[in-house]
């Protein structure tokens, strides 16, 4: 009960919560990272100091490289660049023109995020290996270009810039610039240890999991993206920026194409989306080859690449993940969490509506849309009214999934009219009109494995503007308080759909889209959903667009029906006048394709 | 800008070009029957012009240069073949449908890092089999001509391949419906095997034929893979007309930029080249690749 | 013969199929029915190796064929004719043809004797290519190419969608000839008027499962029970 009381309390801002903690692997990562700088650097070894050093920049690129790969799902091969632009921008201002190297610093990192915001240009156009192409060629181009501008920036010669403030040991080998490089591993393995239970995070691992159902939620996808870029540019760039008082020299040799290359490998070596695996990749693919095999130190990129290759056919989630999935498969004691219909159903909830309103919310005038010669829609109407219950059917390639999609956003009309809560939406991008109050489920439930289920319940409200009052998770049930340490992808099928409708439930919205909630539901699992929907109409006045091929749910739940059939609307009317119409009977079980 | 130039620019960027049509090609034929792009082909070509310097003597004759020839399509035939298993072994299991990328990309960095464990840096300087031809009065390299014959004979030869073999028309057929193909029963796996295969016959050719003319070095690789999926995209992911055009394309324009701004902003066009397209037009001129989704 | 038990499949996590049991005799035609999203199509893609089963077996003569995939299937002598009468489009219809057999083209002139007395359109239409076809007479291809390959037991997935009303009776008379030839044909249908009596048993399969098995068709089709089903009165 005392956990009920907590969350009742919770703003559902950052609150501190216990289910905030941060994990192990996160404070051993740091450990780890510390120990392999400060060990030598209080023994006065300044050669492994100095190698750990630079290790430790790299893991945080990589670290970086890790968020855009596996929480933001992008394909890019340009955190080398970035951290080059860094380092010569802060080695020409220092090294060449004798600027204080805060400044330079700060120039540095300002010239990283410029280049990130150029990547995240085509990241909103392309996507996959296009996008890791056109990477791939900026990463080629910047040494070239670093050569070919040799008046600005030192070409072929490099620069050299020393930083004798960060350079000067303090104790044994430890200098200002290694207390630095480690401070800033430890924050970017916090910060990705925080990231995915935060609002931000949450909405990357969704726009990469699904940019539809992302728009569903309210989110702008290009937005998260082009964010994520800025954020993954800044940690490079600090990393980069500390590189110069480091090495002492900055040529262009070190930018070359391997380099980006060699984060990514890093990254899908050691296990992407875990903590550790950029620690674990960086040391075994720099390592390896550049300290423990020096004598054969030319054999480096070899080593990159048959490790990478040896690694993706055996261990193909990374070494650091395949080892979690090892551990966890001996625990055997898996807390068995389900999601119950009966909290959801409670009857102290709100106001209860009644009558079904006359304010139409949905209304679509005269829809038309093709895709070449296949007709979609060829002029079909529809009219949803306010705190009812319409059921929208039809067989395959009736229209019903066009129709679901216009109204949503997710099909523009070649003519014709859409307009939610009286409002013309049809120019209208899906996210905007989700934040007018629009709410949907697909086909198969977009439940995203990577948040706890309360994470997945939490982003229904996340993706609107925020609500007043309070939140009625909290009011779910004392199940709540397992849903943060629980990620869904021990539920079943049923589960996941009833998730995915709490999600919408706890959101604000007032329209609701169902496509097909009750494929692969068992016969009771149908039941309980269709009383779900009464539950939503009459209680929550919620008003539902629901599309299915369940005729017996839809004949029993509905208030009003539309029959749609080649694009068109072939009746519309209550369920019992349109269920003895022989031309509706026909239409299902006989009676002629165009 | 005399004529003169104007000439050599296009016929050196024609030469250019066709060797980017063939990567083009060799994309394609791999793409169509599986979806996956070979990050290896840039260091496939170059290892192809690498076995060319081992090969050729200094001054070769035309039946030293053809069993040449014989015997490194021969040799990357196997080698690709290889790769291609390593590549769609993992797809059968696994859950990242993505692990090409990672593979494809290994194998360049391995291949890449032998030339340079052989040679160093440095390219590789093969000899010519014919004599340099006068273009308006400017010595340019017969291989430019032999380059772009080849394209052409690739083109056909693909398109008989597809039009008139079990095999090809099989692995045309997958192209069109995958899920047809495996319900008449073809083998799909073998046959998307068989298209690394073939890939790796085309930038075999493709490399020992323009040796004289390709940059050989370790790190020419991923410039050549990136310019070859440049003039893909502009024509079209898929179609080998679209990579004859796009290959045209691509290797006049830069070989102007080179001309023009120096050699060294070559790629930085084809960069650019390969942005504009993804962002304006990613479907290319005669193709029906989806780069976008938002 | 094919004889299914208890078998359950679905797409990724989604249950679609829940204890099927089902056979499909030699020599005869079985018909399964259903309205939209029953499950149909997801039924005979299990069956033929696109999809693998989460529990249940499948035999074929016998020999358990459990989650082969499609091409061992067809070793195996089972094939499965995709909805929506997918042909080759950039192929010619010979070609097409040509591909059923998988290379043994000896044997390819003497089976297609058999379809050209059935479908003489497609002689005509030799070089043509597919997607010069109207559907109905790509629905005649994509049956020709299953037929050459001389399959014991044989699915087909909807036939009659995207058909003009009147080709469909030669279709599914073409179906009946083939059983007869000693074949196991398993046909999925949503359209009960049609379907029914070209059947020699039915089945129905609503909400993944099946409702009615091993029906005789001549009885059901008089008194609407099966509207009934499909509708769940």
């Amino acid at each position: 009960m005392s956990q009920d009381l907590i969350l009742a309390n919770a703003s559902g801002r950052q609150a501190v919560s216990p289910h905030r903690r941060i994990p192990m692997s996160a404070w051993l990562g740091i450990l780890v990272t510390a120990a392999s700088v400060f060990v030598p650097g209080a023994l006065g070894n300044q050669y492994w100091t100095y190698t750990f050093t630079l290790v430790t920049l790299y893991v945080v690129v990589a670290i970086m490289q890790n968020i855009l790969i596996s929480e933001a799902g992008q394909m890019s091969f340009g955190q080398g660049a970035v951290f080059g632009i860094a380092a010569v921008t802060a080695a020409v201002l220092t090294g060449l023109h004798g600027q204080p190297f805060w400044l330079s610093a700060i120039a540095g990192v300002g010239a990283g995020l410029v280049l990130g915001a150029l990547f995240a240009a085509p990241a909103l156009r392309v996507q996959g290996y296009y996008l890791g192409f056109v990477t791939l060629s900026a990463a080629l181009v910047f040494p070239q270009l670093l050569i070919a501008l040799d008046n600005i920036t030192g070409g072929v010669n490099g620069v050299p810039a020393y930083v004798m403030s960060l350079a000067t040991p303090i104790y044994g080998s430890i200098t200002p610039l290694s207390i630095l490089t480690v401070v800033a591993a430890a924050l970017a393995l916090l910060f990705h240890a925080v990231l995915p239970r935060t609002p931000l995070g949450r909405k990357m691992i969704i726009v990469s999991n699904s940019p539809e159902a992302a728009q569903a939620l309210g989110i702008h996808p290009g937005m998260i993206r082009s964010t994520a870029f800025l954020i993954a540019a800044l940690g490079t760039a600090v990393a980069g920026v500390l590189y110069v008082p480091l090495v002492g020299f900055v040529g262009p040799t070190a930018f070359r194409v391997d380099f980006s290359i060699f984060f990514f490998f890093a990254v899908i070596v050691g296990g992407q989306g875990k903590l550790l695996g950029p620690i674990m990749g960086i040391w075994l693919l720099y390592l390896v080859p550049n300290v423990f095999l020096a004598d054969f130190s030319h054999y480096r990129l070899l080593i990159y690449g048959v490790v990478a290759l040896f690694v993706m056919l055996v261990f193909p989630d990374g070494v650091v993940g395949s080892l979690a999935k090892w551990i966890a498969s001996r625990r055997s004691n898996v807390e068995k969490v389900t999601i119950s219909l009966h909290d959801a159903l409670r009857d102290d909830d709100t106001r209860p509506v009644e009558t079904i309103g006359q304010r139409p919310l949905i209304e679509v005038r005269n829809a038309r849309k093709s895709f070449g010669n296949a007709v979609a829609l060829s002029g079909a109407s529809l009219t949803v009214k306010e705190g009812s219950i319409h059921g929208l059917v039809g067989s395959n390639g009736s229209g019903k999934t066009s129709m679901l999609n216009t109204i949503s956003g997710f099909m523009p009309l070649d003519s014709g009219k859409v307009e939610l809560f009286g409002r013309d939406v049809t120019r209208l991008a899906p996210w905007r009109r989700t934040r007018l109050g629009l709410g949907r489920t697909f086909q198969t439930p977009r439940i995203f494995d990577r948040l706890s289920i309360w994470g997945n319940v939490q982003i229904g409200r996340e993706g609107y503007k925020s609500a007043p009052g309070g939140n009625e998770i909290d009011k779910l049930d004392s199940q709540a308080a397992k849903w943060h340490r629980q990620d869904p992808s021990l539920l079943p099928h049923g589960q996941r759909r009833l998730l995915e409708i709490l999600r919408v439930m706890q959101s604000d919205a007032q329209l609701i889209l169902l496509d097909e909630p009750a494929g692969g539901l068992s016969p009771e699992e149908r039941a309980d959903l269709a009383r779900l929907l009464v539950h939503f109409r009459d209680r929550l006045g919620k008003t539902i667009l629901l599309v299915e091929h369940d005729l017996s749910m839809v004949w029993n739940v509905a208030d009003e029906i539309t029959v749609m059939e080649t694009g068109v609307i072939a009746a519309t009317g209550r369920p019992h006048e349109i269920k003895s119409d022989p031309k509706v009977r026909a239409l299902f079980t006989g009676g002629g394709d165009a | 800008m005399s004529i003169d130039e104007l000439a050599l620019i296009l016929v050196r960027g024609l030469g250019q070009g066709a060797i980017y049509a063939l990567i083009g090609m060799s994309f394609n034929v791999v793409v169509n029957s599986s979806g996956i792009l070979n990050f290896a082909n840039g260091a496939l070509l170059i290892l192809a012009g690498v076995l060319a310097y081992v090969l050729l003597p200094g001054s070769p004759d035309w039946l030293v240069w053809t069993l040449a020839a014989a015997g490194i399509a021969a040799c990357l035939l196997f080698f690709v073949s290889l790769q291609g298993i390593v590549t769609l072994f993992p797809l059968k299991s696994s859950v990242e449908q993505h692990s090409w990328l990672v593979t494809t990309m290994a194998v360049s960095v391995i291949l890449s890092a032998f030339i340079h464990l052989y040679g160093g840096s440095l390219a590789f300087r093969v000899p010519a089999i014919l004599q340099p031809v006068s273009v308006f009065g400017l010595s340019t390299p017969a291989a430019y001509f032999l380059v772009i014959a080849l394209a052409v004979f690739w083109f056909f030869v693909i398109r008989w391949f597809y039009q008139k073999t079990f095999t090809g028309l099989a692995m045309s057929a997958i192209a069109q419906d995958l899920d047809a193909a495996k319900a008449a029963g073809i083998s799909v796996k073998k046959i998307q095997l068989s298209a690394f295969g073939i890939s790796g016959l085309v930038l075999a050719t493709t490399g020992f034929v323009g040796a004289p003319v390709i940059n050989i070095s370790a790190d020419a690789g991923i410039g050549y893979l990136l310019s070859g999926f440049t003039a893909l995209v502009i024509g079209g992911l898929g179609s080998n007309v679209g990579a004859l055009a796009g290959g045209a394309l691509v290797g006049v324009l830069s070989m102007f930029a080179a001309y023009r701004f120096g050699g060294i902003y070559q790629d930085t066009v084809t960069m650019g080249l390969l942005i504009a397209v993804l962002m304006f037009r990613p479907e290319g001129i005669f193709g029906l690749a989806a780069a976008r989704k938002v | 013969m094919l004889e299914v038990k208890g078998l359950e499949a679905g797409y990724g996590r989604v249950p679609i199929l829940r204890k099927i049991n089902l056979v499909a005799p030699k020599g005869e035609v079985t018909l399964v029915l259903g309205p939209n999203g029953a499950g149909k199509s997801t039924l005979l893609r299990t069956l033929a190796g696109f999809n693998r089963p989460t529990a249940g077996s499948v035999a074929a003569n016998g020999q358990d064929i459990t989650g082969l995939a499609p091409e061992k299937m067809v070793d195996k002598g089972l094939r499965l004719v995709l909805d929506g009468h997918r042909v080759f489009p950039r192929l010619t219809v010979w070609e097409n043809i040509r591909l059923g057999i998988r290379g043994n083209e000896a044997e390819l002139e003497t089976r297609l004797k058999d379809v050209y007395d059935v479908f003489p359109v497609l002689r005509q239409k030799l070089d043509h290519s597919a997607s010069s076809l109207s559907g109905g007479q790509q629905q005649m291809l994509a049956l020709a190419q299953a037929f050459v390959a001389r399959p014991d037991i044989l699915l087909v997935d909807e036939p009659s969608l995207g058909i003009a009303e009147m080709l469909i009776p030669t279709i599914l008379d073409f179906l009946k000839r083939w059983a007869s030839l000693g074949t196991a044909v398993l046909l999925v249908e949503q359209r009960i008027d049609i379907a029914l009596k070209y059947a020699d048993s039915v089945n129905v399969l609503r909400g993944g499962e099946i409702v009615l098995s091993g029906g005789d068709a001549a009885a059901l089709s008089k008194d609407g029970a099966i509207e009934r089903l499909y509708l769940g009165d």
